[in-house]
């Protein structure tokens, strides 16, 4: 709780993408959707770790969503690591969506099968996509 | 720097030699003992290469944060005004400001969401932090993003001229303390790179000046001042500032391991849901 509340602070303070490397366009950054699914792969790589998750569909049939996360250095110092998500485990996750539709997007927080909810971007929008003059990135 | 150069050589000669000789069995560790003895920094008596005078130094130990995400003891200063460029510049700004205006985040289109890391300046405010070692004739600073580093040598050896210098991302830097001021001078940046958000591209003329000093304990700010008559109609300088993490370590960053994020074919952002082969 404590950890988000300064996430929230480090808004304030934001001024760059939220990604070290990229755009933020494809994604409607700022709009929280929320997903309840089954983690079927968790991916701690650089530059960005990556959620897989399986969600019922109609029909009986399963749906594959993608979602970006920050870096593993960044979430690593936030606490998080590679052992806080396993297959299997059945998750809520708030994401900013894909522009365009297909089934995926960016990760802002998860809260796990025991309910504790892990927060891994500063949520709110923020980091908003850089629009300053100053030559931060 | 020739000197500090030469016994460095040496030392790796030795340490090389002495990892042959390991392999070699017996006879080897004799050989590589033998040389560690003619080695003259490993003799108590040689004069001190200049680590003593490292004490005096400020203590700018620890890891730093650029201020998008911490929380320095001091905030920001306010955003400069606009740079002063030239016609051609000037263009290509205007319409990186007015983009940003109507398609926030769009402008970040770059080589750099392909894994080619961004050169100097913009390479030292990324969201990742950075680190300072110091040694005898020379600070190296640790990027973590692209796992990046530069070589500042403060034994006052001077910048070379332009078209002595390969260019590189990083370019070439040599530094002296003003005081608690680190003053470092860079040239030699590759012309592809990106000077300022909103600008690529820069001239072989290009020359990058940063003033770096504790402005509080724990918070490091750094003015960046860049300088190319081919873009710049007069030097245009912003400062960062950067928070002190005591407890953190830099950390390994490999873009290439698992890009989702690369330019499309029309140079656009893109994001893959192509998962890596095998799965």
């Amino acid at each position: 709780m404590i950890r988000a509340a300064l996430l929230s602070i480090a808004a304030v303070f934001a001024a760059t993408s939220a990604s070290a490397h990229h755009s933020t366009a494809m994604f409607e950054w700022g709009k929280e959707k929320s997903i309840d699914g089954t983690i079927d792969k968790w991916e701690w790589t650089q530059p960005h770790t990556f959620v897989w998750l399986v969600v019922p569909g109609s029909g009986g049939k399963v749906q594959q969503w993608g979602f970006e996360g920050m870096s593993p250095s960044w979430l690593g110092r936030r606490g998080w690591n590679i052992r806080t998500l396993t297959r299997g485990d059945k998750v809520k996750l708030v994401y900013y969506p894909l522009r365009d539709g297909r089934q995926g997007g960016f990760f802002v927080r998860i809260t796990l099968p025991d309910g504790k909810t892990l927060q891994a971007l500063p949520g709110g929008g923020g980091p908003p996509p850089p629009t300053s003059t100053s030559g931060a990135r | 720097m020739n000197q500090l150069r030469i016994s460095f050589a040496m030392a790796a000669v030795v340490l090389a030699a002495g990892t042959l000789a390991g392999c070699s069995g017996g006879g080897g560790a004799t050989a590589a003992d033998a040389a560690a003895k003619s080695t003259p920094a490993a003799s108590p008596s040689q004069p001190d290469p200049g680590y003593a005078a490292l004490a005096k130094l400020p203590d700018w130990s620890g890891v730093w944060e650029p201020a998008m995400f911490a929380r320095p003891g001091a905030p920001p200063p306010p955003p400069p005004g606009p740079p002063k460029l030239t016609p051609q510049y000037a263009k290509q700004f205007d319409g990186f400001q007015a983009k940003n205006r109507t398609t926030p985040g769009l402008n970040f289109v770059s080589s750099v969401a392909n894994c080619v890391p961004p050169g100097l300046p913009v390479s030292m405010t990324q969201p990742y932090p950075i680190e300072f070692l110091f040694t005898p004739g020379r600070v190296t600073v640790m990027i973590e993003s692209y796992s990046m580093f530069r070589r500042i040598y403060t034994d006052g050896s001077p910048l070379p001229a332009n078209d002595q210098l390969d260019p590189s991302y990083q370019g070439t830097s040599v530094g002296h303390w003003e005081g608690d001021t680190l003053v470092v001078e860079t040239a030699g940046i590759l012309p592809e790179t990106s000077p300022l958000n909103g600008i690529n591209g820069h001239s072989d003329q290009l020359k990058i000046t940063e003033r770096m000093r504790l402005i509080d304990p724990d918070t490091l700010e750094i003015a960046t001042t860049r300088a190319d008559p081919t873009v710049f109609t007069e030097p245009y300088t912003t400062t960062a500032r950067y928070a002190r993490h005591r407890d953190w370590k830099i950390m390994e960053y490999v873009c290439a391991q698992n890009n989702h994020d690369a330019l499309d074919e029309h140079g656009n952002p893109a994001f893959s849901l192509e998962r890596k082969p095998g799965e």
